[in-house]
C-alpha cells in the first residue's frame, strides 16, 4: 500500500524532525543557562546580611581556597593546610589563582554568579571593598562569634580595615607596611651611618653621596611603579607633607600640599635623579643598582634571600609635617553565595590560620606582621626579634606610624590604578604633578558616581 | 613537512568564500528543508497523483533529506559550538554595553549609548587607536616582508635545511607568556643581553618597559619573532607549489633574478599572502598574551591597544559594560576589515 509506505516516510520524518528540534531547543537553552549577565533595576543598595544559625550547621569537609601566596608562601600555606586538616579531618584545596592580588580579585570577579566560586579567597587592601559593593563576600562577625576566634585579640588597626557599618568583611592574613630597606655595604662605602634616614630632607642630602659609589645606570632610591603598588608608597609622601588623595569620598588632589608632595616626587625622579625604577625594581636592588628602596614588609624573607650583601630595614621616613605609612596587604574572605556548610568550614580554617601560633608561623617564613596581638609579643616572634631584627623593624613601625589608607585609593574602584597612572604620568614623563592630578580626579570622581554612591 | 599538505588549508580557505560554493552548499539546505516540508504535510492529497510522480517525488524528498541529515551530521557540532561560544556571547556583549555594570555585580544600570558615546569622545580612544593601528600595520608588515624574505632563503637547497626550517618555526609553537617574560630579561636595560650587545657598538640602551615609544617597539620585535616561522612556513608551502618548467622558461628567456621574483613568484604567491594578510591581521588585532606579559599595556597606556583596553577596563577597572563597548567597536573593525579584504583585495589576487 502506498499509504503504508508514505506513512512510514511521515513517520521517519516526525520523529527526525522533533530530534533536530529538540537538539535546538537543547542547544539553546543551554546556551541561555551557560552566563546569565547581570540584573537591571534600580534596586542596586547591597543589603547582603547573614543571620545563620551557625550551630545547627554542620561544616562541609571540603573546601577550595584561592591564593596567589603572598610572599612566595605556598609551601607555609600547604604546611598549614596539612595541620589543619590532621586536627579537624577538612580537607583544604589550594588553588593558586594569580600571580598577584589584582590577578586573584579579577579571576574572582569573572566566577562570580558561576557555582565556581572557592570557599575562601584573597581580599587585598584595595580589592575587598569592591566585593562588598558587589555583595559578593560575607560579614564574618556572627560566625566569629560563634567560633569564639577572639577577634579582640587582632591588631585593631589591620582588622578594622575591614569594617563597613559595624560588620568586618575579611579577616587580616598577609598584612604589610611599606619598609625602607638598604644595602649596607652601599650605605658604609658613601660614609653614611648605618640606619635609615629619618626624614625624606635626610635622605636628600645623603642621595648624592650614595649616587657617587654606584653603577652609572643605577639611583640611589628604587621606588617602583605599577598598580596596588606606586599609590601606596605614595601615600606616605602626601600625608609627610600634610596632603591626602581624599577626604572621605572628597579627591583632595588640588590642594598645595597634595601639588608640592607631586612635584616633590617628580624632582625626585626627574631633577635630581635620585629615584629610578626597574623592571624588577626588588631585584635591581638585590643586584646592587639601588643603594635603597621601598619594598613591602611582605619581601623581607624573599630580599634577604636573595640579596648577597646585608640588608637593613628601616621606617620610611617622615616629611616637614610627620609621620604616615599605610598598612596595605590581603586579608582573606569568605564568598556570600556559598552553603552555609562551606562559609562554616571556610571561618573555621580562617580562624585556624590567623590564631596566634599560626600567624607568628607565616610572619616568620614570609615577613608579613603578624597580626594579633598576642602574636607579635609572643614566643615564635621574639625569638625571631632576637635571630633577625629586621623583623621587629616592621612591627614597630605599625604600631608607631601607621594610618588608615585615603578612601579613594582602596574604596573606589580602580581608584588604584587611576591614581597609579597620575603618579606614573609625573615619574615617567615628567608631568607637572597639577596637570597630572588634574588630569585624574574627574576619573576619580566618576568612578566613584559609577560604582559606589548608587551601591551605598 | 611537505608542501601539499600545508598548501591545503590555503585553497580551502580562499575558496570557501566564493560566491558559488557557499551559494549551493546554503541553498541545498535550504531546499532541502522546504522539500522535506511540502512533501511531508500529513493530509495532503497524494492518493490523487499518479504513482510513478509521487514515487520520483518522494525519491527526490528522500535524497534531500539525506542530504541535509548529512549536512547537518557533520556540520552541526560546529554550529552548535559556534552558536553557545560565539554568537552567544557576542550577542549578550552588545547588550551589555548598554550596561554601567561594575563586573561582578549582580545587577547593573541601564545607561543605553552613554558607553559608546563616552568611548568615541574619551581622549583616551585616540591612544589606543593609534597604539592598535602601529602595532597591527608593523606587525603585518613586517611579518610578510620578513617572512617571504626567511621562505625564500630556507627553499634554497641547502645542508640542514629541514633543521633551520624547523628552527625558524618554533617560537610559533611556544606560549606567548613564556615568550613575553624570556624577552624581558633579553631587553632588561641593566642586565639584558640586548643592552650588553648594544653596548659593543658604544649604544646606551633605551629603558625599554618605563618609555614610549620604546615598550611599543619592544612588544612588535617580540611578536614578530615569535610569529615569523608561521609565515614563512605558508610562504615556503606556497614557493614549492610554483611550478618549475615556469622558472625554466624564465631562465631560458633569461630572466634576472629579481624580475623572476617581481614577475613569477610575488604574482604566483598571490593567494598565499592574501591569505597570510588576512590571518595575521586579525591575529594581530587580536593580541594579548605578549602584552599582557611584557608591559601589561604601559608605560602610561602606550602599549594598550584596542583589545588590550577591553581586557583592562572590565577586569581591572570593573567596567563590564563599558568595555563591552569598546569590544563591539573591535568586532566591527575586524568585520570591515574582513569584508573590504574578502570583496576587493581578492579581486586582485592570481589565482
Amino acid at each position: 500500500m502506498p499509504t503504508s509506505a508514505f506513512g512510514k516516510i511521515v513517520d521517519a520524518q516526525v520523529s527526525r524532525r522533533s530530534v533536530l528540534a529538540a537538539m535546538g531547543v537543547g542547544s539553546l537553552a543551554a546556551a541561555l543557562a551557560a552566563c546569565s549577565g547581570p540584573a537591571t533595576g534600580d534596586n542596586l543598595k547591597n543589603n547582603q546580611k547573614t543571620d545563620v544559625d551557625w550551630a545547627n550547621v554542620v561544616p562541609a569537609k571540603e573546601i577550595t581556597w584561592w591564593s596567589n601566596h603572598p610572599g612566595s608562601s605556598k609551601e607555609i600555606e600547604e604546611g598549614l593546610i596539612a595541620k589543619f586538616t590532621a586536627e579537624t579531618g577538612i580537607a583544604v584545596k589550594l588553588v593558586t589563582a594569580g600571580a598577584n592580588y589584582d590577578e586573584v580579585a579579577q579571576r574572582f570577579q569573572a566566577a562570580s554568579g558561576t557555582d565556581s566560586l572557592p570557599d575562601l579567597v584573597i581580599a587585598s587592601d584595595v580589592w575587598w571593598f569592591r566585593y562588598f559593593l558587589n555583595g559578593q563576600i560575607m560579614p564574618l562577625d556572627s560566625v566569629f562569634d560563634y567560633l569564639k576566634a577572639d577577634t579582640a585579640d587582632f591588631n585593631t588597626t589591620l582588622f578594622n580595615d575591614y569594617e563597613f557599618e559595624g560588620s568586618h568583611y575579611a579577616a587580616p592574613y598577609a598584612r604589610s607596611t611599606p619598609l625602607f630597606y638598604y644595602n649596607k655595604d652601599v650605605f658604609k662605602k658613601a660614609g653614611l651611618p648605618d640606619r635609615g634616614p629619618a626624614m625624606w630632607a635626610e635622605f636628600e642630602e645623603w642621595a648624592p653621596k650614595l649616587a657617587a659609589v654606584l653603577p652609572s645606570d643605577g639611583a640611589p632610591l628604587g621606588m617602583g611603579v605599577g598598580t596596588s603598588w606606586s599609590a601606596w608608597w605614595m601615600s606616605n609622601i602626601m600625608w609627610g607633607r600634610g596632603a591626602s588623595w581624599s577626604k572621605d569620598w572628597t579627591v583632595t588632589l588640588d590642594t598645595p600640599e597634595a601639588i608640592e608632595a607631586g612635584e616633590w616626587v617628580r624632582a625626585l625622579y626627574n631633577d635630581n635623579k635620585f629615584a629610578s625604577i626597574g623592571n624588577d625594581t626588588q631585584a635591581d636592588f638585590a643586584a646592587g643598582f639601588f643603594g635603597c628602596f621601598l619594598g613591602s614588609t611582605g619581601s623581607l624573607k624573599g630580599i634577604l634571600d636573595a640579596a648577597n650583601f646585608e640588608v637593613g630595614a628601616a621606617f620610611l621616613p617622615d616629611g616637614p609635617v610627620g609621620p604616615g605609612v599605610p598598612t596595605g596587604g590581603t586579608g582573606l574572605a569568605i564568598p556570600s553565595s556559598r552553603s552555609p556548610e562551606q562559609q562554616l568550614a571556610a571561618a573555621q580554617f580562617l580562624a585556624f590560620l590567623t590564631n596566634a601560633e599560626n600567624t607568628a608561623e607565616f610572619s616568620k617564613g614570609t615577613g608579613y606582621m603578624p597580626v594579633r596581638s598576642s602574636a607579635m609579643t609572643g614566643e615564635t616572634m621574639t625569638k625571631l626579634y632576637q635571630e633577625i631584627p629586621l623583623y621587629k623593624t616592621a612591627v614597630e613601625q605599625l604600631e608607631t606610624k601607621t594610618r588608615t589608607q585615603d578612601w579613594v585609593r582602596v574604596f573606589v574602584p580602580s581608584g588604584d590604578q587611576i591614581l597609579t597612572e597620575g603618579i606614573e604620568q609625573i615619574i615617567l614623563k615628567n608631568t607637572p604633578a597639577k596637570d597630572a592630578f588634574a588630569a585624574i580626579t574627574p576619573r576619580l570622581e566618576q568612578a566613584y558616581k559609577e560604582n559606589v554612591e548608587p551601591y551605598l | 613537512m611537505t608542501a601539499p599538505t600545508t598548501t591545503e588549508p590555503i585553497t580551502s580557505y580562499t575558496s570557501a568564500p566564493q560566491p558559488e560554493t557557499a551559494g549551493t552548499a546554503g541553498s541545498a539546505g535550504i531546499a532541502g528543508a522546504s522539500g522535506l516540508s511540502q512533501g511531508g504535510t500529513p493530509g495532503r492529497p497524494t492518493g490523487d497523483q499518479p504513482r510513478t510522480a509521487t514515487r520520483k517525488a518522494q525519491q527526490f524528498d528522500v535524497r534531500k533529506w539525506k542530504q541535509y541529515l548529512t549536512f547537518l551530521a557533520l556540520a552541526g557540532p560546529n554550529l552548535a559550538l559556534l552558536l553557545v561560544f560565539t554568537y552567544k556571547p557576542l550577542l549578550e556583549s552588545f547588550k551589555f554595553s548598554t550596561l554601567q555594570w561594575n563586573i561582578g555585580s549582580p545587577s547593573a544600570r541601564f545607561v543605553g549609548l552613554q558607553n559608546y558615546v563616552e568611548f568615541f569622545t574619551s581622549p583616551k580612544t585616540a591612544t589606543v587607536m593609534l597604539n592598535t593601528a602601529v602595532f597591527t600595520i608593523a606587525t603585518v608588515g613586517g611579518a610578510l616582508v620578513l617572512g617571504l624574505a626567511l621562505a625564500l632563503l630556507l627553499n634554497r637547497k641547502l645542508k640542514g635545511r629541514g633543521i633551520a626550517r624547523t628552527v625558524a618555526f618554533a617560537p610559533y609553537v611556544l606560549s606567548g607568556i613564556a615568550v613575553g617574560i624570556l624577552w624581558l630579561y633579553i631587553f632588561d636595560p641593566r642586565y639584558g643581553l640586548l643592552g650588553t650587545a648594544l653596548g659593543w657598538f658604544g649604544i646606551t640602551s633605551p629603558d625599554w618597559y618605563n618609555s614610549s615609544p620604546w615598550a611599543l617597539i619592544m612588544v612588535i620585535i617580540v611578536y614578530l619573532w615569535k610569529n615569523l616561522g608561521y609565515v614563512a612556513l605558508i610562504y615556503l608551502a606556497g614557493l614549492q607549489a610554483v611550478p618549475q618548467d615556469i622558472y625554466d622558461a624564465a631562465s631560458l628567456d633569461g630572466a634576472s633574478k629579481s624580475r623572476v621574483l617581481r614577475s613569477i613568484t610575488l604574482p604566483l604567491l598571490g593567494p598565499t599572502t592574501f591569505f597570510l594578510t588576512i590571518t595575521t591581521l586579525l591575529s594581530s588585532l587580536q593580541s594579548f598574551d605578549l602584552i599582557h606579559a611584557m608591559t601589561q599595556g604601559g608605560p602610561l597606556g602606550s602599549t594598550t591597544t584596542l583589545m588590550y583596553q577591553i581586557y583592562q577596563e572590565s577586569f581591572v577597572n570593573g567596567r563590564a559594560g563599558y568595555a563591552s563597548a569598546a569590544a563591539t567597536v573591535l568586532f566591527l573593525i575586524l568585520l570591515v576589515v574582513t569584508v573590504v579584504q574578502l570583496k576587493y583585495v581578492e579581486k586582485k589576487v592570481h589565482y
